[in-house]
Order: structure tokens, then sequence, then C-alpha cells
């Protein structure tokens, strides 16, 4: 099912715009994330992974209103969609039960060669 | 606000230009209030940097525009509408369509000759598997402190050291120029043309051998490899291998038959002797051993993988200093040159073959540019006065969705139509002239066969698109400009009654050209002709050379004498004015002067028949030894003679010889209106003979020629009686002016017919246009004279300016060009110059004027009435 595949940067900006709620657009998105993760990552870049997830139907977007640091122009909001939700979920599921399924044991960190 | 919280402007546009309309507010807005952001943290240089790289990591497929994928969908659909609207535009303006399609068919066919000629010109040579490798050693001839005469030959002895004593040439080949004449087969005589050639000319060149080991073919001397052509010719058949050839009582052994040559080789020959055969005589060994012999041989060679022309050319200088050293009769300096670029070449004396000159390649070229580029200013023009007319379908077009490009890709579309269809009319005209053009010269015959391939057909197309792009790109670009708005109210002016408009402009330059070549071309029949009918200071008419090919000359002269209507006859080793020369340096016995002379050798009757003055001294005596010389003005004073009696009895070394002088012989143009006079001598001999002239006096030629035939058939059997009159041979001689002038004849009735449609399409629209002004003036009163006038009135200002410009530019190019070399030009006086200027503003007035008279004509309520 490639159609519904989630990259991992694309969950990650999932998450984030849900972490945001109400106040979920470029700017804000692009900050969380550079705070969240150690990179930076460009508005290009995070660009195309939005437009990918809202062809997907993870997400949805609205034009919002626009501010004078702006330049006038209107910023876009994203919301992460009942579809996008319940991968999220099922991404989730998917790593716990690998998780699971690990014996502890060899979770341990081997520090002797 | 201060200007650091403004993020770069250019930038900024750069982003705009490149992202995609629908996300550009948004990201650009996100930009902005990033940057504020940084500008207030980290300061506004910071936040500037930040600002850049952003936008160029913005440099990706999401963002980017993507006009191809939005416009797939109904692509086909509109390249189908605008085609069709494209045949409507054409049928609805029928004059202005043939205009254009006319004016480019023609301007195509010339084109397209130019294409087919360049190309195969550009082909010569290319069959050598290493002809990257291949160079040609070219000699300067240094002498008197004169210009260096370039030459293509250089002595067998030069290459003969490159062979033995530069190891780090891979490959040395000469070339003797000298296996012409005749061979014998059975006791059949059959004349060939070509080359004796070391033995390692079949390895460097790429002339395959159908039988026959290339290897050793032309090792050993009597050798001799002939072309398949020769080989069916002698003995009808291929496979020759073995047989025995005679010529000059010796035998030479057939030791390969070579497939044809290539049409496009410089090198054209029909038998190859091995260069081993001089080595077994005496003469031959001596004629092939001197430094200074350079007239007639060639050396060839072929440089190992990685080695520069550069490093080869100080071998030749070492050895050029090495040879000069010795103290020759001149000095020599040696000098390389690649295959490629010996054909087309540059004006070498002594080149194996006639080689078209590069700067006539590329006159060419310039030339069928200026025809295109006139043709292309008509379709621009025409096109940009009917736009108001389509501005209308362009408005709609704008208004329902078309973007910018769609409009122009519409606009070249259009043209590129217009443009395939010139092609078709254009390539039927081409194979009209086709035939023409190959005649226009017996020489480009003989180099091009203007054969179409595949790659020409492909060229002929690619041609014709970027036609359609270049002339349809100024008016697709004018449509595109329009505002929607403006042209449905109907407020649209294109500044067509502009001072200086763009059309204008081009309309100017066209008829630039126009007169250029008009009087370009005045300007060269004049030199042909003064040419033809120059005074050479000696009579040529009813003089009739005859080729003696090897006969007794004192037998055919009686022979042909003994025909009641020669009046004279006489013998000489060439035939003067007609471009050969022949020259030798003189130096006075037992003094140290020596000058650069030109001779040919004649017998006693010569100056008497064809009435050369002597104004010293005496005609050649029969009965003393073949040593006396007659010399012209210019060697007495060049000599460093007083006077004309002084020289008489002087001895003079000349060709290894000691001759005296016995008179002296008013100046004469024995050259060609390319060459000075210089010093000359009348040298006599008793062989050496290759002409019998003589002066006839016939009112039946067709008879006489009958007689003389018959008389020739009595000594010689075996060639064809050739005799041609003086006067037709002195017109060969200017073929290449009279060719030039047709050549330019033929594009000036082009570029002059191309340039009058487009006039006659600008009249015709002015015309239009401006209908109801002429009507309401003809209802005041205005009369048909006046109206005239009016229309004319702008035009007539565009052509004096294209006169100003174009008289002193063709002139110079005349001077330059045309003439460079010519001695004895003709004097440029006005008429010459205003003559073809005069007859284009004319021929243009005419076709103005019919226009405006019928629009000054037309019965005013018929326009009026419509309102």
């Amino acid at each position: 099912m490639k159609g519904t595949h989630l990259g991992e940067f694309q969950e990650l900006a999932l998450l984030t715009i849900l972490v945001l709620g109400d106040d979920a657009y470029g700017v804000s998105i692009k900050r969380e994330i550079n705070k969240n993760i150690k990179r930076s990552i460009s508005r290009g870049a995070l660009h195309t992974a939005l437009t990918r997830l809202e062809e997907k139907g993870f997400l949805k977007s609205r034009q919002g209103e626009a501010n004078e640091e702006r330049g006038g122009r209107p910023k876009r909001y994203y919301e992460v969609t009942n579809k996008g939700k319940q991968t999220l979920h099922e991404t989730r599921e998917m790593r716990d039960n690998l998780w699971n399924k690990i014996p502890s044991i060899r979770l341990e960190l081997n520090y002797a060669s | 606000m201060n200007n650091s919280s403004q993020p770069p402007k250019f930038w900024t546009r750069l982003f705009q230009w490149l992202c995609n309309d629908t996300f550009y507010e948004e990201l650009q807005g996100d930009l902005e209030e990033r940057y504020v952001m940084n500008a207030q943290e980290k300061g506004s240089r910071k936040a500037k940097c930040i600002y850049k790289k952003e936008v160029i990591k913005m440099i990706r497929p999401s963002v980017l525009k993507k006009t191809r994928t939005r416009t797939r969908l109904n692509n086909i659909a509109m390249f189908r509408n605008y085609s069709i609207v494209a045949f409507r535009t054409l049928l609805k303006n029928k004059l202005f369509s043939t205009i254009n399609i006319v004016g480019l068919a023609i301007s195509m066919a010339v084109a397209l000759i130019t294409i087919a000629f360049v190309t195969e010109i550009n082909n010569y040579d290319t069959f050598h598997e290493k002809g990257d490798r291949i160079y040609r050693v070219n000699n300067d001839r240094l002498y008197d402190n004169r210009d260096p005469g370039h030459y293509a030959t250089s002595s067998i002895l030069a290459g003969q050291r490159l062979r033995d004593e530069f190891p780090g040439i891979e490959k040395v080949v000469s070339v003797y120029n000298s296996l012409n004449g005749d061979i014998i087969s059975d006791g059949q005589t059959h004349s060939v043309r070509g080359y004796f050639v070391s033995a390692e000319f079949l390895e460097v060149f790429t002339f395959p051998l159908l039988y026959g080991n290339p290897e050793t073919a032309l090792d050993e001397p009597h050798s001799i490899v002939i072309t398949e052509t020769t080989a069916m010719r002698i003995f009808n058949r291929k496979d020759v291998v073995g047989e025995i050839l005679e010529r000059n009582h010796e035998s030479f052994q057939i030791t390969g038959v070579l497939k044809d040559i290539p049409n496009n080789s410089h090198l054209k020959f029909q038998a190859l002797g091995s260069l081993a055969t001089y080595q077994t005589s005496e003469r031959g060994r001596r004629s092939i051993s001197d430094w200074t012999n350079m007239w007639s041989s060639y050396v060839y060679l072929l440089l190992p993988e990685g080695t520069t022309s550069e490093t080869a050319q100080v071998w030749l200088d070492q050895l050029s200093v090495d040879e000069n050293n010795k103290g020759p009769r001149f000095n020599i300096e040696m000098k390389m040159e690649s295959l490629a670029s010996i054909f087309p070449g540059d004006g070498k004396y002594n080149q194996i073959n006639t080689v078209m000159p590069k700067e006539n390649v590329r006159s060419m070229i310039i030339l069928t540019l200026i025809v295109v580029f006139s043709a292309c200013f008509n379709y621009a023009n025409l096109s940009m006065a009917r736009s108001l007319k389509r501005a209308k379908e362009v408005g709609v077009r704008k208004v329902v969705g078309a973007r910018k490009g769609q409009i122009f890709t519409q606009f070249i579309a259009e043209a590129i139509l217009i443009s395939i269809l010139s092609l078709g009319i254009a390539y039927l005209l081409f194979r009209l002239i086709r035939p023409e053009f190959l005649e226009l010269n017996f020489y480009i015959s003989r180099t091009v066969a203007l054969d179409l391939t595949t790659n020409i057909y492909l060229q002929f197309f690619t041609f014709a698109v970027a036609i359609g792009i270049l002339s349809g790109m100024v008016p697709a670009f004018l449509m595109t400009q329009f505002k929607p708005v403006s042209i449905l109210k109907g407020a649209v002016n294109l500044g067509g009654n502009r001072k200086f408009g763009i059309r204008k402009i081009l309309i100017g330059i066209q008829f630039t050209l126009s007169m250029g070549f008009a009087i370009l071309v005045t300007l060269a029949y004049k030199q042909y002709n003064f040419a033809l009918n120059f005074d050479l200071g000696y009579t040529t008419e009813n003089i009739l050379n005859v080729a003696l090919q090897d006969n007794d000359p004192k037998l055919m002269k009686n022979a042909l004498e003994s025909v009641p209507e020669v009046l004279g006859a006489s013998l000489s080793s060439m035939i003067p004015s007609t471009g050969s020369l022949n020259s030798d340096i003189a130096s006075r016995l037992n003094h140290g002067d020596s000058i650069n002379t030109y001779s040919i050798m004649v017998d006693e009757n010569y100056l008497d028949n064809m009435s050369h003055k002597l104004l010293a001294g005496e005609n050649f005596n029969t009965d003393l030894v073949n040593d006396q010389m007659i010399v012209n003005e210019q060697f007495v004073e060049k000599m460093g003679y007083s006077s004309n009696d002084e020289v008489l009895g002087e001895r003079i070394f000349y060709y290894n010889d000691t001759f005296r002088i016995v008179g002296v012989v008013k100046d004469f143009h024995y050259g060609t209106v390319y060459n000075e006079i210089e010093p000359f001598s009348f040298v006599q001999r008793t062989n050496n003979f290759n002409n019998v002239n003589l002066r006839v006096a016939s009112n039946d030629m067709v008879a006489t020629m009958s007689k003389l035939s018959e008389a020739w058939e009595r000594i010689d059997t075996d060639h064809e009686f050739n005799a041609t009159f003086f006067s037709e041979s002195i017109e060969r001689t200017y073929n290449t002016l009279s060719s030039s002038m047709k050549t330019y004849g033929m594009l000036a009735i082009v570029a002059i017919s191309i340039s009058m449609l487009g006039l006659l399409g600008m009249a015709a629209y002015a015309a239009e246009a401006r209908t109801k002004e002429l009507t309401i003036r003809k209802v005041l009163g205005a009369t048909v004279y006046n109206l005239l006038i009016l229309l004319s009135k702008n035009f007539f200002v565009i052509i004096v300016i294209a006169a100003g410009v174009a008289i002193p530019l063709s002139m110079q190019l005349f001077k330059t060009k045309v003439v460079q070399d010519v001695e004895y030009g003709i004097e440029v006086g006005f008429w010459e110059l205003a003559s073809g200027a005069l007859l284009v503003s004319f021929i243009a007035l005419i076709t103005i004027g019919t226009q405006a008279r019928k629009a000054a004509k037309a019965n005013p309520a018929n326009s009026l009435r419509n309102d």
C-alpha cells in the first residue's frame, strides 16, 4: 500500500501538527520540528512533505489571516484528517508490535566487543 | 520601517519567478516571517543569509512551476485549434499569405542550395581513416624581400629528408604531380591524369585497393596502380593486375586496381605511379634532389597519435633552416597545414587540384543569410501590420485563460506552418535551380554534385523550423504583450503611425540590402566587361589557338598553315593573358643584378602574328642558335639599363642557360587584370611548344574549322583537334568574375523581389488601414496626386536613407572584396553607383504607387456608405 505509507519525516510532520493544534502553519511547524529533532530543515523540504501528505489525504489545509510581519500574505493552516490520525495509529501499532516481539535481552546495549 | 526588515529584493523576485503561483503567497509569507524573526534575533546580515539559503533550497519539484504538466491535457486540442485558426488566417488574407509564402520560398530555395553546397564542401576529405593525423607541408617562398609566396607544394627532397631524419613522424608521403599524358596499351593511346607517389601513399590515405596488395603495390620502380574506371576504359575489365602499360617508352606493370576515388577528395587521379621510378634514371634523381624544385611535388605527413602539429612544425623549421643555410637560389619556409583545412582552402599557389576558396564559401553563406533574413523581415513586418486584426482573437484567448506562453506558441507555430509550406515550394524551386547553379562555373560541377542525402533533408527541415521560429518571434512577442482589456475596448494603437517603428527599420534594412546588391551587380558587370575588352597591347582578334597535344610542332604547324584561310602561324609554349604564368630569375652575366622575369617560349613568327610592337632591336633570327630573347620595357628598366638600345646584345643567365637579348618589345598585358606588368621576355626555342597560334581570316568559320580539322588528322589520328579562339580563352579566364557576377545577379534579383513583395504588402496595408482617412480627404477635395504623395511620403524617406547607407557600403565592399587584387580596375563614377539604387527606388515607387493609386481612385461612396 504505497498510498498510505508514511515516511519518517512525514510522520514527524504529522505529529508536530498535532502537537501544535490550531497554530500549525509553515513557520510554526518548521520551528517545532527544528526544536524537537536536532536538525535544520528548510521551508522547501517541509513544503514537499506537506504537499505529499495533503495529496495522500492525511492533511487538510485552510487559508488563514495575514499579518504585517508576513508582508501582508495569508498563512496556511494545516490540520490532520481522520485518515491521517488513523494511519499514525497504525504506524505506531505496527512499530509497537515489532517492539513487543523482540526479546528484551537482545535490546541490551553491548559495549564490550 | 527600515531597510533591514525587508528581505533581499532580488531573491524575492527570483523566488517569485520560479515558484508555482499556487503556493507562492503562503511560502513567501512564511519565508518573510522567518526572515523578520531571524533579523530580530540574529541580525539582518545573518537573516539575509538564511533567507537566500532558503530560497535556493526551494528549488525542488514540488515548489517549482509546472507549466508542462498543467497543460498536458488539452495540448492536442489547442494545437488543433491553432492550426485551424492558422489556416483560416492564411485563406482570409490571400495577398499577405502569398507574399509571405512566395518570399520565404524563394529565399529558402537559395538557402537550400547553400546548405547542400556547404555540407558537401565541408565533407571533403572526411573519408580518410587517419585524416585527423594527416598534414600537408606547404612552402613559403621568400625572395627579394617581397611578401612570401604561399605554395601548397614542397620539394621531393624535403619529403625524403623528413622521412630519413625525423623518426618522430610516423609516415611521410611524397606526391609528384607528373603522371599526366598518354599511356599506351596494345597500341592504343589513352590519356590519364595521376601522380607519382611514394610507397606510403596507400597506407596513409584511405584509398582501398580492389586487387593487389596495398603494402607492396608502389614499392618497386615502374609500378602503376589505376582506378577501376580507368581499368574498364583501357582493358574493359577490372582485374588487370600484372598487365603492362607503356608511358614515354618505359614499361609500367600494373600492381593494383583502386576503388574509384570519392568525389569529395582533394586528391583526384586516375593512376598512381611509384615514385621509386624516378630513382632509376640520372635525370629523375636530379629532379627530385633539389631543395628549390618545389613546383609540382607535395609532401604529406602522418603524425603518430599524441604528436601535435606544433611539435612537427619545429622539425620543419629545423629542416628549413638547415637547407636555407646551404644558400639556395631562394629561401623556403615550410609550414604545416591539416588535411581538413586544405579544402576549402585559402589561396595558395600550385594546389594539387583547384581548391574552393574558403572566402567564397563564407561569402555565399553571408549572402544567403541576407536573403533569408530579408524574407523573415517580410513575414515579421506583415504579421505585425496585420496584428491589429488578430488582436481581438488574442484578447478573447487571454480572457478565456490563455497564458502568455500559449499565445507565443500559437504565433510561433503559425510561422512554422508557413515556413514549412514554403519549404515545399522551395524544394521544387531548388530542383529547378540546381542544374543552373552547377553550370554557373564548370568548376562547381566538378567539385560538388548537390546530391540529396537523408542528412541534407533533415537539415532542410530543421532549417525551415528555425526560419519559422525566427520570423515568428517578433510578431509573437508583440501579440503576447497585448492587454486584453484595452484590446477588447478597441483602444489599442500598435504604433502603426509612429515615426520610427520597428517595421520601418526592418524595411529600411531590406532596402539597404537590395540596393547594395543592385549596385554590386552593376559594378561587377562593368568590371567584367572591362576585363574582357581590356587593351592587352597586342592583337587577339581572329587568333585561333590549337593545342599541340605532343605532336611535332613544325610538322603540325606546316600542316595547319597549308589551309588557305590561315594568314599566319606561330608556335608558343603557352597562351598569355589567360592566367598562366611562368617565371624564373634572370641575372645579368658578370653582374650582380637579378630579377624575377616572366616568360613564354615562342618561335620567330610569334611576334608578327600577334602584332607585338618592337621598340628596339629585331625579331628572332632563325639562322642563329637558340639563345635569343626579347624583353619588355619593364625588364629594361628594372634590370637597371638606361635605354632600350643599351640592352641589345646583353647576355642574361636564365632557365639554366645563357641568352642574348636581341630586341625590346612594348609592354603588354601577358597576365590578367589581376597582375601588374612586370619584367617579361620572349624566349626563342625550337621545342617545348604546346600551341600553334593561327591567324585566320574566314567568312565561313565552320568550313575553315573542318578544313583545319582535316589537316590535323593527316598528322595525328589519336587526338581530337582542339582549337579555341583567343578571345574565348580570355573570356574563360574571367570565368570567376562572370560566375560571381551571375551569383550576385541572381541574389540581387531574389533580394530585390523579396523586398518588393514586402513593400507591396506594407503599401497595401497602409492604404487599407487609412481607407477612411483617404476617402474623407478625397471628399474634401484632395486630388489623386495629393493622396499619392501622402501615401508614398513615408516610404520615400526610408528609400532615401537606405540609398544613403547602401551606396558607400557597397562601394567599400566592391573595393575590398570583389576587386581587391585587381591591378587594373574600373573607375567608379556617379552613374555606376546611382543606377542600381535608382533602379530599386524606381521599382519601389511603382509598387507603392499602384497601391496608393488604387486607394486614391476608389469611389469614396463605397467606403463611407458603411458608416
